[in-house]
C-alpha cells in the first residue's frame, strides 16, 4: 500500500465544502475580534480606571485559557444553563472572543505607537475625544495594525481546526471523515498539512499586500 | 484678547513658569524670546490648553481656559502651529487642513475643501493638494500645518518654533508666509529664535527667563537700549552679534 493521492480525487468535493467552511468561519471569526479588539483597546487607552481595568482583566483571561477549554463551555457548558448555540456560530463567537483578545493587544500598541504631537494637534484643534479616536487615532492605529492582524488571522486560522471537536465539519473535521472512511490516513493528512501550510501562506501574503496598499502614500510616517 | 495673568507651572518641584503676564490684543504680534529651557513651549502649551497650571488665569476673549466648560470656546479662538508640524499622517494635505472646520465648525464639506484649496494656493502649495505629509518636505509640511490653524478663522494664532525643524531654505518659505499673515493683522503670539524676524513682524517682544517674563517691550526698544539696559537681554543678544539684526 504505497503513498497514492488519486484516492483522495472522489472526496474533493467533500474536503473543499470543509475548507469553505474553514474559511467563512476565520473570516466571521476576523471581523468579530476586530470589532471586540477595537472596542477592548479603545477601553484599554480610555481615561476611565473601571475601562482599563476589566478590558486588561478580558484580555488576561483570555489568553491564559486553552481554547479548547472555552469551546467545550460555549458548546457544551453553556446549554446547561439553557443556552444553545448551533456549532457554526459557537467557533465563531468563541474564536471572535479568543482572537479578540490578541487583537486588542495589537490595535493597543497601534495606539500607543502614534507620535503624541499628531494627538495634540487633534486635541487643540477642538475635537471632541469621540472624533479624534474615530477620525485620527482608530485609523492610524488599524493601518500600523495591518501586519500583526496578519499574524492574529494566521493563527485563526490554525486554531479553527479545534471546532472539529464540537462536531463542526471544517477542513480539519472532514478530512478526519475522509481518513475514517479510507482508511488512508497518511495521504489524507498528508494533504491536510499541505492546505493548512497553502492557506496561512495566503493569509500572510494577502495581509502583506493589503498593507503595502494602505501605506502607500505613508511610508516612513506609518511604517 | 488674549491674557494670561500670574501664570505659574511647576513639573514636580521644578517651577517652569513664574507669575507670568501677557496680553496679546487682537492685530497685534508679538514674539516671546528666550534661551532654550525658559519655558516658551510650556506657556503656549499653558494657553491652549495642553497643559494644566497651578496658579493664575488665562482667558482668551474672556473665555477661561483652566474651566472645562469653557475650555472648547476658548480653544476655537485659537489655533496652535506646531514645531514637529503634527499633521494627521493618513490624510492628504487638504484632509488635514479641512478635518477641523467638518468636524468642530460643522460647516459643510464642499465649502471647507474648496477653502482649504485656496489656502494651500496661497502659500504656493496648490499642486500637493492631495499629497500626504510624508510625500511632503519639511517646509512643505509646515505650509500645510500653517494653512489648518488658518482654516479654523482663530481669533489668535500660536506658533511654537515653526521654523526650528527646517533647514534654512525650507525655514524662509516659512517665515516669508508668517510675513504676510503678519502684516495682513493676523494676531499671532509667535515664539521663536528667528531674532532678525521676529524684530522685522513683531509689534512687541516679551523675553522669558527661567519661567519669569523680565520684559515686554515694543519691538523698537527692546532692541534699543531699554532692552540692553536688561542684563540678561543684553547678554542673549550679545550671543546672537553674529545674525544679522
Ligand atoms: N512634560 C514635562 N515634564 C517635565 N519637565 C518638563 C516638561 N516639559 C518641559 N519641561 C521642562 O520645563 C522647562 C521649560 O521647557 P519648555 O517650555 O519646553 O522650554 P522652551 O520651549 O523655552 O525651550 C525645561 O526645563 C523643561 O525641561
Ligand atoms: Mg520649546
Amino acid at each position: 500500500m504505497g503513498f497514492d493521492l488519486s484516492i483522495l480525487a472522489k472526496h474533493v468535493p467533500f474536503l473543499l465544502e470543509g475548507l469553505w467552511l474553514t474559511t467563512v468561519v476565520c473570516l466571521g471569526a476576523l471581523a468579530g475580534s476586530i470589532v471586540l479588539g477595537i472596542v477592548v483597546a479603545a477601553c484599554r487607552t480610555a481615561a476611565s480606571p473601571l475601562a482599563r481595568r476589566l478590558s486588561a482583566i478580558y484580555v488576561d483571561v483570555f489568553r491564559n485559557i486553552p481554547f479548547i477549554v472555552q469551546l467545550f463551555f460555549f458548546y457544551f457548558g453553556l446549554p446547561e444553563v439553557g443556552i444553545y448555540i448551533e456549532a457554526a456560530p459557537t467557533g465563531i463567537i468563541a474564536l471572535s472572543i479568543a482572537g479578540g483578545a490578541y487583537t486588542s493587544d495589537v490595535i493597543r500598541a497601534g495606539i500607543l505607537a502614534i507620535e503624541p504631537g499628531i494627538l495634540e494637534a487633534a486635541e487643540v484643534s477642538g475635537l471632541t475625544r469621540r472624533k479624534i479616536f474615530t477620525k485620527v487615532i482608530l485609523p492610524i492605529a488599524l493601518r500600523t495594525s495591518i501586519r500583526p492582524l496578519g499574524a492574529v488571522c494566521v493563527n485563526l486560522v490554525l486554531t479553527s481546526s479545534v471546532l472539529s471537536t464540537i462536531t463542526l465539519n471544517e477542513l480539519t473535521g472532514s478530512a478526519k471523515i475522509v481518513a475514517a472512511e479510507t482508511f488512508r490516513p497518511f495521504e489524507v493528512y498528508a494533504a491536510l498539512l499541505v492546505a493548512y501550510a497553502c492557506l496561512t501562506y495566503a493569509v500572510s501574503g494577502l495581509f502583506g499586500a493589503v498593507h503595502r496598499h494602505v501605506n502607500r502614500h505613508t511610508a516612513g510616517e506609518v511604517a | 484678547m488674549l491674557s494670561v495673568n500670574g501664570l505659574c507651572k511647576s513639573f514636580g518641584t521644578h517651577k517652569v513658569l513664574d507669575g507670568v503676564n501677557l496680553t496679546l490684543n487682537p492685530g497685534e504680534v508679538v514674539s516671546v524670546l528666550g534661551a532654550s529651557g525658559s519655558g516658551k513651549s510650556t506657556l503656549i502649551r499653558c494657553i491652549n490648553g495642553l497643559e494644566k497650571f497651578e496658579a493664575g488665569a488665562i482667558t482668551v476673549d474672556g473665555f477661561d481656559v483652566a474651566k472645562p466648560k469653557e475650555l472648547a470656546e476658548a480653544r476655537r479662538r485659537s489655533a496652535t502651529v506646531f514645531q514637529q508640524f503634527n499633521l494627521y499622517p493618513h490624510m492628504t494635505a487638504v484632509e488635514n487642513i479641512a478635518l477641523a472646520p467638518v468636524e468642530v465648525l460643522k460647516r459643510p464639506k464642499a465649502e471647507v475643501i474648496a477653502e482649504a484649496r485656496a489656502l494651500l494656493d496661497r502659500v504656493g502649495l496648490a499642486h500637493r493638494a492631495d499629497a500626504y505629509p510624508a510625500q511632503l518636505s519639511g517646509g512643505q509640511r509646515q505650509r500645510v500645518g500653517i494653512c489648518r490653524a488658518l482654516a479654523m478663522q482663530p481669533r489668535y494664532l500660536l506658533l511654537d518654533e515653526v521654523t526650528s525643524a527646517l533647514d534654512p531654505e525650507m525655514t524662509a518659505e516659512v517665515l516669508d508666509i508668517l510675513k504676510v499673515l503678519a502684516t495682513t493683522g493676523t494676531t499671532m503670539l509667535f515664539v521663536t529664535h528667528e531674532i532678525a524676524f521676529a524684530r522685522s513682524i513683531s509689534h512687541r517682544i516679551v523675553f522669558l527667563e527661567k519661567g519669569e517674563l523680565i520684559a515686554d517691550m515694543p519691538t523698537a526698544d527692546f532692541f534699543s537700549e531699554r532692552g540692553r539696559s536688561l542684563p540678561r537681554v543684553a547678554q542673549f543678544l550679545s550671543k546672537l552679534q553674529g545674525e544679522a539684526l
